[in-house]
């Protein structure tokens, strides 16, 4: 069992997601972490099967092998990107395994508005479109830095009565009532997005992928993207993967993992033979914005893009989303 | 719960050389497989996994109805290099099938109202094997097939020696090689030069399976015979991972050529940039 939470700001300037190891560090500042907490969900790299000879193996266990995990003051942002992942590996066995091991407990502050590019806010009513087990909201959202001295963590009864408390689950519940704590609010979780409610924004954008291609838009920007794959690394929607199989030091034997891959990597879309379907900067710098804000809508009906506005820190040539969106929709 | 990426072991039954670089094989699964787990449609694809050498995908061409899969394999890369040098008996395991679009001989009325066209170039001719072989079970009897079939030399067609059987299911197949070579009395020229030499069937419907290269001209040349977009199909190819839509690798548009093709309509993709 372990469990994780943002850290404070280091000297690098970088919030992580570190192990706790001492519950009287908890940090809630709701500050966005370099690193969303894809990785906890779909790891960087996992084994599905081993192989000796011609035959494959199931593997003992899924990776992560330490069994239960809690995420502790995870930001709505990334929250939302949990419901992504549910969906697109709803049938997916190393998944649901590892899923159903992970404890969200979210946190209510987000990134200040000009991190958060769809102004996403904390209020109570889109709790039941996000998944967690508990929910801490903070209603002393502007002091709360100042908690930072103060024993870390005080629910709403107890002796500070800070945050009003949320289960989104029975596990949720159980823990509460198992450590005693009964003034918390249960809100059932009713699916990814508020029905009869289509997000105008992603309308637009996905009307303007869709029916409006503008080659020029990437182009342009396929002049300064040197493919680094960064914005992939940080971005908490992207989750592409490719499998292969990596042998070990033993004869005829190894593993077929999986591992994150990026759509701006030359090889992405290689097939045997050598020819490139996207065979430019531009055609990937499109695909990428594409599977965001045209096909997960397609598919899921919500947004790919939870506008943490993290690639664009990361992008070593200043591409900001920000921008590339507003000229989506302008052009 | 169930893992879509278990594949089911198989062993190699036998092998046959079909041109210098491709050949046939005919696969068993060395257990029982219910048909509800392993039953497809011609157009649907499989995944081969060579242990240590990964996975790649490849459209059966073999009768549905037998009990053993054929996959006609190109020596391109290190999977199917491994592939040819392995003998008859040599374990391999598969997974599948993939691909809700299958060639959609259930759409038309064939015998009554619509014949059919294919434009195919290369190794193309594979995929559609499976629905020549089932002609009479999928099309019915008396439909009529008729085949443009480009290949870069005579020696570089597929199952040469089946066209013959084919003829006897009405499948009438138009023949053109890339260039000049010796003992070739029939055409010469890329598939669109047959659009030239040759009367297209009447009220047909087109399926389309060649390289990337293939489809633009074809189509442009379908379209001036005023074929429907609706009733123009194509089978696209793609890089392939999961084969379940989730890796992105396939993506085309909002589709994956995975889970909604390999075959589309045109009417389907042809908005879509980059789609073919």
């Amino acid at each position: 069992m372990s469990a994780h939470m943002p850290s404070a700001v280091k000297k690098t300037g970088q919030i992580l997601i570190k192990g706790i190891s001492n519950p009287d560090e908890l940090n809630l500042d709701g500050q966005l972490p370099f690193y969303s907490f894809k990785r906890f969900f779909v790891p960087e790299k996992e084994g599905l099967f081993d192989y000796q000879n011609n035959k494959l193996r199931d593997k003992k266990s899924v990776y992560p092998e330490r069994s239960q995990r809690a995420l502790v003051g995870m930001n709505i942002l990334d929250m939302k990107a949990v419901n992504l992942y549910d969906q697109v590996f709803e049938k997916d066995p190393y998944y649901q395994a590892r899923r159903r091991n992970i404890l969200i407990v979210g946190y209510s502050l987000t990134p200040e508005i000009e991190n958060n590019i769809f102004e996403h806010k904390y209020e109570e009513d889109i709790l039941e479109h996000l998944p967690f087990d508990i929910f801490l909201a903070d209603y002393n959202a502007p002091s709360s830095r100042e908690l930072r001295n103060s024993p870390p963590l005080k629910l709403r009864g107890g002796s500070g009565g800070l945050y009003k408390v949320f289960t989104g689950s029975i596990k949720g519940q159980r823990i509460l009532e198992h450590f005693g704590y009964k003034d918390y609010e249960h809100i059932q979780f009713s699916g990814p997005i508020k029905e009869g409610e289509a997000d105008k924004r992603m309308e637009r954008l996905r009307d303007r992928l869709k029916n409006h291609h503008n080659p020029k838009i990437w182009e342009e920007l396929g002049k300064f993207c040197i493919e680094c794959g960064k914005c992939t690394l940080v971005c908490p929607t992207c989750f592409c993967f490719r499998i292969d199989d990596l042998p070990s030091l033993e004869n005829n034997a190894g593993e077929r993992s999986r591992c994150w891959d990026s759509c701006y990597y030359q090889e992405f879309s290689e097939i045997g033979g050598g020819h490139k379907f996207l065979n430019s900067t531009a055609r990937r710098l499109h695909f990428w914005y594409f599977h965001k804000f045209a096909r997960i809508p397609d598919e899921f009906n919500f947004a790919g893009c939870v506008g943490c506005r993290r690639c664009a820190a990361v992008c070593p040539v200043g591409i900001d989303i920000f921008k590339v969106l507003k000229d989506i929709e302008n052009f | 719960m169930h893992n879509p990426y278990q594949p089911e072991p198989a062993k190699i039954v036998s092998i046959s050389r079909q041109t210098s670089s491709v050949k046939l094989f005919r696969f068993e699964f060395t257990q029982n497989i219910p048909d509800w787990k392993f039953s497809y449609q011609p157009g649907q694809f499989v995944e081969l996994s060579l242990p240590g050498f990964g996975e790649a995908p490849f459209a059966p061409c073999g009768g549905i109805k037998e009990k053993y899969i054929e996959l006609c394999v190109r020596n391109v890369g290190k999977l199917t290099a491994r592939l040819h040098a392995m003998k008859a008996g040599d374990k391999v395991a598969v997974r599948g099938p993939y691909g809700n679009g299958a060639w959609p001989t259930g759409k038309y009325d064939f015998k009554v109202q619509k014949n059919l066209f294919i434009a195919v170039g290369g190794l193309g001719l594979a995929p559609l094997r499976s629905l020549l072989l089932g002609k009479n079970y999928f099309l019915g009897k008396d439909t009529k097939v008729q085949i443009f079939y480009g290949a870069r030399d005579p020696q570089e067609m597929l199952f040469r020696h089946e066209y013959e059987n084919w003829k006897k299911l009405k499948i009438k197949m138009e023949l053109t090689i890339d260039k000049e070579h010796a003992g070739w009395k029939g055409h010469i020229g890329l598939v669109t030069t047959l659009f030239d030499k040759c009367d297209v069937l009447q009220n047909s419907v087109a399926f389309l399976v060649g390289p990337p290269v293939m489809y633009k001209p074809v189509l442009e040349r379908l379209k001036k015979l005023g074929f429907a977009d609706e009733d123009i199909y194509l089978s696209l190819e793609r890089r392939m991972h999961c084969a379940v839509g989730a890796c992105q690798h396939c993506a085309v548009g909002s589709y994956y050529t995975c889970k909604d093709g390999p075959v589309f309509s045109w009417a389907q993709i042809k908005n879509i940039p980059d789609a073919i």
